[in-house]
């Protein structure tokens, strides 16, 4: 644990102090005018005694904690803010949150985490255990140096001392002092040993309280500063546009045709193979190199849009060209599955017991590529001078960012200044880095002035790192019993797929005994990237539908089927949540003729393993008319994280995610016309609206009590897909083996 | 040529291509950033203001054609940010990413103004905004509460 490391450099060493019973927090929570100052959230802390990296207490009661994940809407920045508050006894109104700047991490020897150490500390969520544990150390530790500190003044022992909303007590006398009135001291203090945070059993915030998000008010009152609302003096804006046909490149333009156009100040070419200064760089970098391009800058945005418009530019398409239609790409890919593919990617037991089997299951599922589709588009600001670059960015990863700064704008990594904004959206696209990349391409030849590059809505569409395509044919060989013995995967697709999904189940990964999975990657010009439960969000639909595809083979039911799989498994957290979501769904009720109920059940960040991650299981109710009108009622799901540390934060996101993969089930595929992406906004690439949205219920009684925190944002896309098909199936005898929904012909009689 | 407008009860004077968005007029040239670019083709509705007291997507309104207009915007919707509305989504709490949200809460702010008290089918009309982050059933409940707060 790097970070404990750092905390003994600040000589926060071990403790035998003792943290009572009777110990109150008294935190009030989520008032109008709390943290309203969470505006701006990079490195504006007034100058304050620090008692670590990660927390300083100013004279005027402020606590800031400084968060190394960026905050995407998952609510990481809460989180890590109330991990602290659990131990340090503080009001919850005077805490405001900043982003840990990853330059200082670098300048102070990983201070914040070593580096390289991939998503370990500047991306991800809050509740992976080495996070939880550093937070409640953090405050546990600052807590009882401030108990020092007062206890020092008063000349009395550190027992005598009382902490509660951020108020020091003596007891005995009933004389106050307020954190910050001791701030200064209590940051110097040296202690024998530092204090050991209280057992779970006695957490009175995490866990036992809902806290709303510490960035609501700076929220809705328009003030919360995301990556496109940086404006700073003498900021230029650019508008940019990228080779079409990915991995294509610019063949020709004619900046005179714009240069003298209102407010133009320069026509800028991305070339990706122009050669850059060689940086020893501890995060991989591929995923992040810029594409061919070329912009406008200008004084103001819409001159910069409205002399792009009018640019005349030239593309040539590349290999990618290759590719004229949809249907040519998914043709090539059922077409690999034909054969074996080139890796073997898990192979156990003998498979070739498959076909000895008395019943064989077999069946084709294809998803598409879809966008990640956020509202905020792509953007970012940067500022290239001769001393460094400084960037303002809404990133998924900001030390990543930082490294692609230096690399791209050929200056040291410690020239860099990273400003991690609000993120509106990631889902994962915010991960590479290569918007910010492009940003400093662009500014780099406009030194001198900040540029704030910004992509259409159109452009951020057509220029994704999509979720992968992939087909798939299963086969299963069943017994007399119905049980598989035997299942071959083969899967087509493009690099970066993994088996997350497919192998990571107890139905692939251990309950089967004879179990081959192989895999071919297509030549396609496509650029993918983590989308929302990476391979899992295909995967979870695509085994999911095939267990029920072996369910009806043997004419069983789909939730005893399942439960029968599952037999042995070491984690009654899968049987659980089937169990729950189904008698919370009353699974079974008898219903009219075109309507069905569908079950599903998935596991993402388990890898496989029984309990860990997180399991979701769902039951949807959906409708289909005669004519193939689709409408899905409800979606009830179950989910067994271990534990939770914030029931509504679990709550919100779980309700999102569900409604993410009901979209991403019913309506999302990009389309190709002769290599381009032809869908570019939200008119061609529809998104649920608030009237389109089922009836969600979330329900906790799952939850196993395992001893993890497991995550809530990406299980639940998995099993949502799924559940909805095969309630379809149960409605109308159609099987559902490819997304998205709404394109499927679903009419029966 | 400058065009005269009032935004948030304040007249403003923008000089600037007649042709710029008022999204845009309100971003770059007054520095007001709470009124959000999100799809420029008046789809996701994170651009919403009221003009002239109507819910308007300003990314497809241009600076000429709202001369001599009232407009209202996130950072003029009440006095200290206090409209029930803002009260309410942070009680419970609504946002995600938060992006989408002044847009949300400026159609759903329109909304009650002109139906005190309105049904799921007129919720689903008025407040068509997209939020990707799928914070939908929070937004519903929370106007239906502001309507039983704002009756009461």
């Amino acid at each position: 644990m790097g970070n404990i490391e750092a905390l003994d450099r600040r000589q926060f060493l071990v403790t035998t102090a003792v943290v009572g019973g009777g110990f109150s927090l008294g935190l009030t929570f989520g008032t109008g005018e709390a943290n309203a100052s969470l505006e701006a959230p990079w490195g504006k802390t007034p100058a304050a005694p620090e008692f670590t990296p990660w927390l300083s207490i100013a004279a005027d009661d402020t606590i800031t904690v400084r968060v190394a994940t960026p905050e995407i809407g998952n609510g990481v920045m809460t989180q890590a803010a109330m991990t602290i508050a659990e131990e340090l006894g503080c009001d919850w109104t005077k805490v405001r949150c900043e982003f840990a700047p990853p330059a200082r991490n670098l300048a102070e020897n990983g201070v914040y985490a070593k580096a390289g150490a991939g998503l370990a500390y500047f991306s991800g969520r809050s509740t992976v255990e080495d996070r939880l544990q550093l937070g409640l150390q953090v405050g546990a530790s600052a807590r009882e140096r401030l108990k020092t500190a007062a206890a020092q003044q008063w000349k009395i022992p550190v027992s005598g001392v009382e902490v509660a909303n951020s108020v020091l007590t003596h007891k005995a006398t009933g004389r106050t002092l307020t954190f910050g009135q001791v701030a200064a001291k209590a940051a110097g203090v040296k202690l024998a040993q530092e204090p050991t945070p209280k057992p779970q059993e006695e957490w009175t915030l995490l866990g036992k309280k809902s806290v709303g998000k510490i960035n609501n008010a700076a929220i809705v009152n328009g003030t919360a500063v995301y990556g496109m609302d940086v404006i700073l003096p003498g900021m230029l804006y650019a508008a940019l546009k990228q080779a079409p046909v990915h991995g294509g490149k610019l063949k020709s333009y004619d900046a005179s045709k714009v240069e003298k156009m209102p407010g133009v100040v320069a026509v800028v070419v991305v070339d990706p193979e122009a050669p850059l200064a060689e940086l020893k760089i501890p995060f991989g970098m591929a995923n992040s190199a810029a594409q061919h391009g070329i912009a406008v800058v200008a004084e103001h945005y819409w001159q910069a849009v409205k002399a792009l418009e009018a640019l005349p530019v030239e593309w040539d398409s590349g290999p990618g060209g290759q590719w004229k239609t949809t249907s040519q790409v998914y043709d090539a890919a059922r077409k690999a599955l034909d054969k074996p593919g080139s890796k073997v990617d898990k192979e156990a037991g003998d498979i070739a017991s498959l076909d000895r089997q008395p019943k064989i299951v077999e069946a084709t599922y294809l998803t598409p590529y879809s966008e990640h589709a956020f509202i905020e588009p792509l953007n970012g600001t940067a500022l290239v001078t001769a001393d460094g670059v400084e960037v303002w960015h809404p990133s998924q990863h900001s030390e990543n960012g930082l490294w692609v700064a230096a690399h791209e704008a050929g200056v040291a990594p410690e020239k860099v200044k990273f400003n991690q904004t609000y993120v509106g959206g990631a889902f994962g696209r915010r991960v590479f880095g290569n918007d910010l990349r492009m940003v400093v391409a662009v500014a780099k030849k406009v030194p001198g002035r900040p540029v704030h590059v910004i992509w259409s809505r159109e452009e951020t569409t057509r220029q994704g790192r999509y979720r992968h395509m992939i087909a798939a044919r299963f086969k299963a060989g069943l017994d007399a019993d119905g049980k598989p013995q035997a299942f071959l995967a083969r899967s087509a697709s493009t690099p970066g797929l993994s088996g997350a999904g497919l192998l990571n189940t107890p139905f692939a990964g251990g309950q089967i005994k004879n179990v081959r999975y192989e895999s071919e990657m297509l030549p396609l010009h496509i650029m993918t990237g983590p989308y929302r439960g990476p391979s899992y969000n295909s995967y979870a639909f695509m085994m999911e539908t095939f267990i029920d595809e072996c369910a009806h083979a043997c004419g069983a039911d789909p939730l005893a089927y399942r439960l029968k799989l599952l037999e042995g498994w070491d984690d009654e957290g899968w049987a659980k949540t089937l169990k729950e979501v189904a008698a919370k769904a009353e699974w079974g009720k008898k219903l009219p003729k075109g309507m069905g109920q569908g079950i599903a059940i998935a596991n993402w960040g388990g890898n496989g393993k029984p309990k860990t991650g997180t399991t979701v299981a769902i039951v949807a109710l959906a409708e289909v008319t005669t004519q193939g009108a689709l409408k899905v009622h409800q979606i009830d799901v179950a989910f067994d994280t271990g534990r939770i540390v914030n029931q509504d934060a679990v709550h919100t996101e779980l309700v999102g995610g569900t409604i993410f993969g009901l979209n991403m089930a019913l309506n999302e595929e990009l389309t190709i016309k002769d290599g381009r992406i032809v869908e570019g906004n939200y008119d061609t690439y529809p998104t649920l609206k608030i009237g389109d949205i089922p009836k969600i219920n979330i329900h906790f009684g799952a939850l196993t009590g395992h001893d993890r925190f497991a995550e809530v944002g990406e299980p639940p896309v998995g099993p949502v897909g799924p559940a909805i098909g095969n309630a379809i199936f149960k409605a109308t005898g159609q099987r559902i083996r490819q997304m998205p929904f709404r394109k499927l012909d679903l009419a029966w009689a | 040529m400058a065009v005269q407008l009032t935004v948030n009860n304040q007249v403003q004077n923008v000089d600037a291509d007649p042709s710029t968005p008022l999204l845009w007029v309100l971003r770059d040239h007054l520095g007001m950033t709470g009124t959000k670019f999100g799809c420029g083709l008046a789809q996701c509705g994170a651009c919403t203001v009221h003009i002239d007291g109507i819910a308007t997507r300003s990314c497809q309104v241009p600076l000429e054609a709202v001369a001599g207009a009232n407009i209202t915007t996130i950072e003029g919707l009440a006095v200290n940010s206090d409209h029930v509305l803002q009260k309410l989504w942070v009680e419970m709490n609504v946002p995600q990413c938060g992006y989408c949200q002044t847009g949300v809460l400026m159609a759903a702010a329109a909304l009650l103004k002109q139906v005190p008290k309105p049904t799921d089918q007129e919720i689903d009309l008025h407040v068509s905004n997209i939020c990707r982050c799928g914070t939908y059933p929070r937004i519903r409940a929370a106007i239906h509460k502001a309507a039983e707060m704002m009756s009461a």
